[in-house]
């Protein structure tokens, strides 16, 4: 599993500022590492995964990649991101 | 410099403190309660109902009011018999979230003109949902830790998830807020369930089989629910949402399979 303080191997990771997305269901410190899931339109950026439990989009401040640990607040997931046929998927980790 | 606010930079333990607080509870319903009296704004008009509309809506909130209640029982008895401090401090907020519900509910079903809620529920009540609330409190008076975080934080929460998501895309406007209020809640229960419960069954891996056993005998009931909920509702099967895809979602990744 990656260490998020660590230093990325391989490419530079692109680094993202978060703005606020409306999102309301964590504290106000929190909110704006998550926004809504918009539907089969919707799309995720590269610094961004759906959690699987309840497929609130997690946001992060850097590009993700697998082998990451990201937390779901809404839903108090740990999630680590796994290559799923060169898709990035979020899979929990208990 | 890390940013202190960054939640993914938390490490397992301080994550799982943050999150089973009343602190954290406090801030999170903040966003989608504070201005909302009984979880609607005061702006958001009433919708004009038909007879067979309203008479409908009356029947799906009699029966997430048994549900609620069914989880409010359930939820305020397991605390007595949690693993740890941070289970029961979790369960504390889930025992008020289970009560608020109940109460918005009977709110909007005296909005709807019903004198008498608790005749109006026994008359309407599904017979599969009562059979269902009746094997959970079973595992509750039974201090049965692993079936009850099962059925009620992993089974009946993804079905209300789901059915409460649905309904909240398709129903009047007074109703559609509340609804959306009470999904935000149940996220937290519903990953409680399946994060507390996944944990476990590392840990004893023996626990699995009678689970397993138990999800076979609940799922008939939850899937019947399910199903008269979606009629009562009007909702035809082809745009009925996916169950599938959040209950069933939840107990493969939990490793049980149909």
């Amino acid at each position: 599993m990656n260490d998020p303080l660590q230093a990325p191997r391989g490419q530079p990771r692109q680094r993202f500022d978060l703005e606020e997305t409306g999102f309301n269901e964590v504290p106000i410190r929190f909110r704006r590492f998550y926004r809504r899931w918009r539907g089969p339109g919707d799309a995720l950026a590269p610094n961004e995964a759906l959690c699987p439990v309840c497929k609130v989009v997690i946001r992060s401040t850097r590009e993700l990649r697998a082998g990451d640990r990201v937390y779901c607040m809404p839903c108090m997931s740990r999630l680590e991101l796994i290559d799923d046929n060169g898709m990035l998927v979020a899979k929990v980790l208990y | 410099m890390a940013n202190q606010d960054d939640p993914h930079l938390l490490g397992e333990a301080d994550f799982r403190n943050t999150v089973h607080s009343f602190e954290f509870w406090f801030e999170a319903v903040e966003g989608y309660l504070h201005g909302r009296p009984y979880g609607v704004s005061p702006h958001v008009a009433e919708a004009e109902l038909t007879d067979r509309q309203r008479d409908g809506l009356i029947t799906t909130l009699c029966n997430y009011c048994v549900g609620e209640t069914a989880a409010l029982d359930a939820s305020s008895g397991m605390i007595g018999f949690a693993p740890d401090r941070r289970a029961k401090i979790f369960l504390a907020t889930q025992v008020v979230d289970e009560g608020r519900h109940l109460e918005i509910l009977l709110h909007r079903l005296s909005q709807l003109g019903v004198a008498d809620p608790d005749a109006e529920i026994a008359a309407r009540a599904n017979r599969n949902l009562l059979t269902f609330r009746d094997r959970l409190l079973d595992f509750v008076n039974a201090s049965d830790w692993e079936a009850s975080v099962f059925a009620q934080n992993v089974i009946l929460e993804c079905l209300e998830f789901t059915v409460f998501r649905h309904h909240s895309g398709t129903a009047d406007p007074v109703t559609a807020e509340l609804l959306r209020g009470i999904v935000s809640d149940e996220r937290r229960h519903m990953g409680f369930g399946e994060n507390d419960l996944g944990r476990r069954l590392i840990g004893a891996p023996h626990t699995h089989d009678r689970l397993h056993k138990i999800k076979r005998d609940l799922d008939g009931l939850v899937l019947n629910t399910f199903v008269e909920t979606m009629g009562e509702l009007g909702i035809p099967p082809s745009e009925q949402p996916d169950l599938a895809g959040d209950y069933l979602g939840a107990v493969a990744r939990l490793g049980f399979r149909t």
